[in-house]
């Protein structure tokens, strides 16, 4: 699969590979009601990485399946929705509207938004709130559902385990990781203090709390992708897969197949590839070409032998 | 659409700062449009994302770049040399629209020559080019493209009228003939004074636009500019743009 947000709305990328060539699409994420986003600049460069703050620009559900949901069932293509609130009935109100069809497979619900309820502590934060929703949402979509958990937390696997016992069907690891960038050519003409937004002699202004849109500070505060976060990841994913009996999806980082292959043994059953497209739009394909080399070469016949070969 | 493996066959230092390079590629592009671009994988472990680049011209197979060094990715690319082996997606994003019955007025501002280029190749017959830089070392962005003295400023009076283009084209408005139609490309700044002036005789205009960009695909909606769209205002350069109608886009 794609991560989320990582190809566009699908048909983006037909004009290099179709999109039969996933094993499922995972949509944007997608909101009841369209929204904006955030207003550019939007994404950062990184060593290796990058941070991007896009804010969740979607043309909401109703757009979606009037004119981009076609295109799957044409493709004979699964799909997976990823979806989000900023308050608990979006989410729920969200998750309902969707009809089931044979072409979703599942629901991914972002639980890495800012609540603005509950002061913009993002909800993934803290097991009772993931519990509650994913309660809620489980009870009103036949849909299986699958959580997609941010790193920003001190256990994830307390985090995953609420989420199953609350009904979810599978857990994604990891979402991005909250960062900031500052461009020191700012400070050109000034100096640090004044780079925090305060007079000198002032103390320097506090970061902004979680859920801010945009911070006071002069530079960038946006969710950290690619191959700096894999290690991360496939930590969570080891800790997680032990701990739960659902699914876990492995993403953050992944480049080639032989980073899946690390994915499927700390215990991935599915992986996302995601900011790896960004560099290389083919990097979909071409660890799928990679996997099946992979496969030959070690007379395998099914991945699902690597799953979880690294717990001794 | 492929990513083509290309070649540098040049990467030289036009005057302080702008470069011209010229890529080899290993297979043909489709059909350019001006105004497109090019995501270009700079050859350097150290940078992550690609860069966009105008494609200033293209080729029996070959296409060109100009651009100004900003940064660590156009300074990684200068210092590439020669026969360094490069990746290249495009042709990509939405061109120039050039209408029938208008009078095709270019207006490049400094690096922003290297967006209009491939246009003024095709309307050069019947249009006009206004090019407007800091000093007359960066009329060595021209390369063939020809001016009369009255179409050329620089900021510092170096050469030509002495100001920024926006200027040199309010003196000129009378010389665009009938029904001007405008095509720009250069700093942000630039766009703004051009709406200011164009808008009393809502002389129709597209710009092309740059945007720090991460895909150039619109897979990840980075790249985007604010329209006037109420419904999405938020359009992406690489997909809707990087060419938009200027009475479309909110500056």
């Amino acid at each position: 699969m794609n991560g989320s947000g990582t190809l566009g709305y699908g048909r983006e990328i037909e004009s290099l590979w179709s999109v039969d060539t996933l094993g499922a699409y995972v949509t944007k994420g997608l909101s009841l009601k369209p929204h904006h986003g955030n207003p550019p600049p939007r994404v950062w460069e990184e060593r290796q990485g990058m941070l991007n703050s896009i804010g969740l620009q979607n043309v909401g559900l109703e757009r979606f399946f009037a004119e981009y949901f076609p295109l799957f069932k044409e493709r004979n293509t699964p799909i997976v929705i990823n979806f989000f609130g900023f308050v608990d009935e979006e989410y729920i109100e969200c998750a309902a509207s969707i009809r089931p069809d044979p072409f979703i497979v599942a629901l991914e619900i972002n639980l890495s938004c800012p609540n603005v309820t509950k002061g913009g502590i993002c909800m993934g934060k803290e097991a009772q709130s993931v519990f509650s929703i994913i309660e809620r949402v489980k009870r009103r979509t036949p849909i299986p559902l699958v959580a997609k958990l941010t790193p920003e937390v001190a256990d994830i696997v307390e985090i995953a385990q609420a989420a199953v016992s609350a009904g979810a069907d599978g857990i994604t690891l990891i979402n991005t990781m909250p960062g900031i960038a500052i461009d020191f050519r700012t400070l050109s003409g000034g100096n640090l203090s004044s780079a925090h937004g305060a007079r000198e002699g002032e103390a320097p202004a506090a970061l902004p709390r979680e859920g801010a849109t945009r911070a006071p500070l002069i530079g960038f505060r946006g969710g950290l992708s690619g191959p700096p976060l894999k290690p991360i990841a496939l930590k969570a994913v080891a800790d997680v897969s032990r701990a739960v009996r659902v699914p876990v999806i492995g993403a953050g980082g992944i480049t080639d197949h032989e980073d899946v292959i690390q994915f499927l043994m700390a215990g991935a059953q599915a992986v996302q590839v995601g900011t790896a497209t960004f560099i290389d739009p083919f990097a979909i394909p071409k660890i799928l070409a990679g996997l099946g080399a992979y496969m030959d070469e070690h007379g395998l016949s099914r991945l699902e032998s690597l799953v979880g070969a690294a717990h001794a | 659409m492929h990513d083509i493996e290309g070649v540098i066959r040049e990467n030289l230092p036009l005057c302080q700062s702008f470069y011209r390079c010229k890529i080899e590629l290993a297979r043909p592009m489709d059909k350019v449009i001006p105004g497109q671009f090019i995501m270009l994988k700079v050859p350097s472990a150290e940078i992550f994302f690609r860069r966009p680049f105008s494609i200033y011209d293209y080729g029996k197979r070959t296409v060109t770049i100009l651009y100004k060094t900003v940064g660590k990715g156009t300074r990684a690319l200068a210092s590439a040399p020669r026969k360094e082996r490069v990746m290249v997606l495009g042709p990509l994003g939405h061109g120039f629209e050039v209408h029938r019955g208008y009078t095709p007025v270019l207006v490049a501002g400094g690096i922003g020559i290297a967006g209009l280029r491939l246009l003024w190749k095709q309307v050069k017959k019947k249009g006009c080019f206004f090019y407007g830089c800091s000093t007359d070392d960066e009329f060595a962005l021209l390369g063939k493209i020809t001016l009369q003295q009255p179409r050329v400023c620089t900021l510092d009076g170096s050469a030509g009228f002495c100001g920024n283009v926006i200027q040199l084209l309010e003196q000129s408005l009378h010389l665009l003939g009938e029904r001007p139609y405008v095509y720009a490309c250069g700093p942000q700044p630039m766009f703004a004074s051009l709406k200011g002036l164009l808008a009393e005789k809502r002389i129709p205009c597209q710009v092309l636009v740059e945007e720090r960009m991460a895909c150039g695909l619109g897979l990840c909606f980075g790249c985007v500019r604010k329209t006037l769209d109420d419904r999405e205002p938020y359009k992406r350069a690489c997909v809707e743009g990087p060419v938009f109608d200027l009475w479309q886009i909110s500056l």
